[in-house]
């Protein structure tokens, strides 16, 4: 009863304002590519830019340059480079995945062992903080949504295609390798943007419950994407309201309304939908 | 004299450095059906993929439709829009959100963007005609995940038959079917190939299947070691040769059990 009084006072808060919106930008953004990604298995992919995020924030604070600024072409760079090593390594992608974003996170924790003027919150970088997100930031994250939806809506028989088979898609006409760097540059930038909000340590949450919530639930292509834009966008203004009201940490709190949301499509998937 | 619809000479493939395929020469009359045979690892579905464009060439040339590939390995839109292509497996993991319907609908649709409003109802209407000629009409709902092997490989077929083409290329398409349902499988495919005037160039395993229901074998191991009529090809001596000298065709007999 207290926390439905306290709701109008805390919807009354301008950084309050800006974290919703923020939230739901960037749940719907991970959302929608999350819908892409999983189906691609590139889930791992996600989770290993966000860890490897670190040491892209680590290299911006040893050079004394802001690190969101030094982050979005790093995680571009980290996106092209393991691509190119998956495509010319004979290793498996998750094993190579795991070589690279350990070895980052090692050289992140080094890198910030030798700044010692750091005066920021290592709690901040892990799990994010949305509550500070700033007009400047939720333009970005709604340019990018705007690209995002885009870009998918004009290929989405690419990535079905591709989804499917690479050569399958090759012999019907899809650019096989555009469209294969276009996908990852853009996880990568909307990975790294999102950091600042969601943290390196959830992300990749924020990239895979959605999907693979919507994914139970869902029998068309477009249904499943819309579903899963709407779970991540409501799911993290659910989980800001119930952090606001709880005082509780904000990132953690959106991932796990994304996870009883993810139960709930499972217990729905059993009842509702048929198998 | 009919038709050359695909026309391969002097074909060459290089991967890791090492020749694939070399120096293979070919070429497929309209509305034939041609099986490609070999051993694992003879360079079948390299050469499939070099032809369709997916991998670099190191020389040679390939002509579809009297139109030449390019270097860079593309064909021109027109042409590309001939060719329907079945690999041999697709990635279906899991519950995939995707009903038969709409997978076929993507068989129509061009590459590029697709507006909803535009020609919706011819889309609908060669969904539907693709999905009944295929023997698939009961499953336009169902997610392509929940199909058997067979159900599957026919919904592949109706993607392949939803818009007109003229060469349909198959890599083993019938990998991992039963008897009855490769064989209902061929039969479809027969049927909508004499409908259809489809040419067929499929690499296939299954010599008794070549025999039954192709007109013309190419043999490869790495280089074309012989090609013909399937009597032809397909002779005891021909395959020691494609396959050494210890291979024996197995032959199938109905002996009364005593």
């Amino acid at each position: 009863m207290a926390a439905v009084e306290a709701l109008p006072a805390l919807l009354a808060l301008p950084f309050m304002q800006r974290a919703l919106l923020g939230g739901l930008l960037t749940g719907a953004l991970g959302g929608l590519l999350g819908s892409v990604a999983v189906l691609r298995q590139l889930s791992f992919f996600s989770d290993a830019l966000g860890h490897s995020a670190l040491l892209g924030i680590s290299l911006g604070i040893l050079l004394g340059v802001n690190p969101t600024l030094v982050l979005v072409p790093f995680a571009v760079l980290f996106a092209l480079l393991v691509n190119q090593l998956v495509q010319r390594s004979r290793l498996p992608t998750d094993a190579l995945l795991n070589i690279v974003y350990s070895t980052s996170l090692a050289f992140a924790v080094v890198a910030l062992s030798l700044v010692d003027t750091y005066r920021g919150n290592i709690q901040q970088l892990l799990f994010g903080d949305i509550l500070g997100i700033s007009w400047p930031d939720l333009w970005v994250i709604a340019g990018l949504a705007v690209l995002a939806l885009g870009y998918l809506i004009v290929s989405l028989r690419a990535q079905v295609l591709l989804i499917l088979n690479d050569d399958l898609a090759g012999a019907f006409g899809v650019r096989i390798s555009a469209h294969r760097l276009a996908f990852i540059v853009l996880l990568a930038v909307v990975v790294a943007v999102s950091i600042k909000a969601v943290g390196v340590l959830l992300i990749s949450a924020f990239v895979v419950i959605p999907a693979c919530a919507a994914r139970l639930v869902s029998r068309r292509f477009s249904t499943y994407v819309l579903t899963s834009v709407l779970l991540g966008g409501s799911c993290a203004v659910l989980g800001l309201l119930g952090s606001g009201l709880t005082n509780l940490p904000s990132g953690p709190c959106v991932v796990i309304v994304q996870f009883a949301g993810f139960l709930l499509a499972l217990l729905w998937s059993r009842l509702v939908v048929p198998a | 004299m009919a038709e050359l619809v695909l026309q391969v000479s002097g074909l060459r493939v290089l991967r890791d450095g090492v020749p694939v395929v070399d120096d293979v020469s070919f070429a497929l009359p309209a509305e034939s059906d041609t099986a490609l045979v070999g051993p694992n690892g003879a360079g079948k579905s390299t050469l499939v993929a070099a032809v369709l464009g997916l991998l670099p060439r190191q020389a040679g040339e390939v002509r579809l439709l009297g139109q030449p590939l390019s270097p860079q390995g593309r064909w021109p839109r027109s042409v590309r829009a001939q060719v329907a292509y079945l690999p041999q497996s697709l990635a279906v993991e899991g519950r995939f959100p995707l009903t038969v319907r709409d997978f076929v609908g993507f068989g129509f649709d061009p590459p590029g963007p697709r507006w909803p409003w535009r020609g919706a109802e011819r889309r609908r209407q060669a969904i539907e005609r693709a999905l009944e000629r295929t023997q698939c009409r009961a499953l336009g709902r169902r997610l392509i995940s929940e199909l058997s092997g067979g159900q599957w490989k026919r919904v592949q077929l109706a993607f392949c038959v939803v818009r007109p083409r003229r060469l349909l290329v198959l890599d083993e398409a019938q990998a991992g079917l039963d008897a009855p349902s490769s064989e209902r499988f061929q039969q479809l495919l027969l049927d909508l190939r004499r409908q259809e005037g489809w040419t067929v160039l499929q690499v296939s395993h299954d010599l008794e299947m070549v025999r039954r229901s192709c007109d013309q074998v190419l043999c490869l191991n790495r280089q074309l070691r012989c090609s013909g009529s399937p009597d032809h090809a397909l002779s005891p001596q021909r395959l020691a040769e494609l396959y050494g000298p210890g291979y024996v065709p197995y032959q199938h007999h109905h002996a009364p059990l005593s």
